[in-house]
């Protein structure tokens, strides 16, 4: 999993220009995130980019108060849409190594049932990527990454 | 699960008091779950006592550097607990869909085998012996039971991590340290 970036906080930093560069480094984070998450055959690329999200989210919410309201719903709902389009695809990756972690162990005359299992994730995992493909293509066409960005700003 | 709201927050204000409002109100939302996420019944529960751990150790890995040391300490374990409870989440996510799939197969052999019954008075018992599905029921079963006793165990090292946490007094020691104030920074878990 890709580490988060350290930021260091002195506690007598003024709450609101803490939160604006936090918020920037997290968006970073989640845009740099964002290449090859489609690939079914890397799922690190998605669980690393969910991460991302949930990350950038709680900081949001941590530093809500300080933001503009208007401008911080907007782009906290596009975050949580994100997050879950992120997590249509995600869920069914984990299953799916868990089921053929599962059907590994077990005698081959079981596996037929395991296999009908498979064979469902694997079509929750194409689904997923559809879903997550529209979620990309929103997150690019509104300006998600520019409108964190002046969230920040609006922050300081 | 929808966050309790944090009152007081000043944005003019100083991170470190900031922060403390909110670790102290994640902190009681997280607690606020035990006895009754101790029953292993209460998945919902169980699964709410998840995201408030998600939650405070979110805030902890950004603002635990400006507390006391017992800051740092709390984020491992809270990641800890978090952890283990996203591994019961996952076996309570994954029996019903075994359970889903189960059902489907066995109607679906239950019409073969009327078929195959044609005009019996009754199902001969023998006839499941031949159902289309048979091995695939036998590794369903085998992953049911699989699932349910991975749930078990780890219901029982939640409660013996949580007794752990109660006996090293981590509600107490963490409400001391978001009111101690220091300056170091550290990594996120």
């Amino acid at each position: 999993m890709a580490k988060a970036a350290d930021i260091e906080v002195t506690p007598e930093e003024p709450f609101a220009s803490a939160g604006a560069r936090i918020v920037r480094v997290r968006t970073e984070e989640l845009f740099a995130h964002a290449d090859g998450v489609l690939d079914t055959g890397d799922i690190e690329r998605v669980h690393d980019m969910r991460v991302a999200t949930r990350r950038l989210r709680a900081v949001l919410e941590i530093f809500a108060s300080c933001f503009p309201k208007p401008e911080f719903k907007s782009a906290l709902r596009d975050v949580k849409a994100l997050a879950d389009a992120l997590g249509e695809r995600r869920d069914p990756d984990v299953h799916l190594d868990a089921m053929r972690a599962f059907a590994a162990q077990i005698a081959p005359g079981q596996r037929p049932g395991i296999a009908k299992l498979i064979e469902r994730a694997e079509a929750q995992q194409e689904a997923g990527n559809t879903v997550l493909a529209l979620a990309l293509e929103e997150m690019e066409s509104s300006g998600l990454q520019g409108r964190l960005l002046a969230l920040a700003e609006a922050a300081e | 699960m929808k966050a309790r709201s944090v009152k007081g927050l000043d944005p003019a204000g100083t991170l470190g008091d900031n922060a403390e409002r909110i670790v102290a109100v994640r902190l009681d939302e997280l607690c606020s779950f035990m006895p009754r996420a101790a029953d292993p019944a209460q998945v919902t529960a169980l699964h709410d006592m998840r995201i408030a751990a998600k939650r405070l150790r979110y805030i902890l890995e950004i603002t635990g550097p400006g507390f006391g040391p017992y800051a740092r300490t709390a984020v491992k374990l809270v990641k800890d607990l978090q952890d283990l409870l996203g591994e019961i989440h996952d076996c309570d996510v994954q029996l019903p869909e075994v359970r889903e799939i189960s059902r489907l197969i066995a109607e679906e052999d239950a019409k073969v085998l009327v078929r195959r019954a044609g005009d019996a008075a009754d199902l001969d018992p023998a006839l499941v012996k031949r159902a289309p599905n048979r091995s695939a029921h036998a590794g369903l079963g085998a992953l049911t039971t699989h699932l349910l006793a991975r749930r078990e165990l780890l219901f029982t090292r939640f409660l013996e991590l949580w007794e752990t946490y109660e006996r090293k007094a981590f509600r107490t020691r963490l409400e001391f340290a978001i009111t101690e104030r220091s300056g170091a920074s550290i990594p996120p878990a």
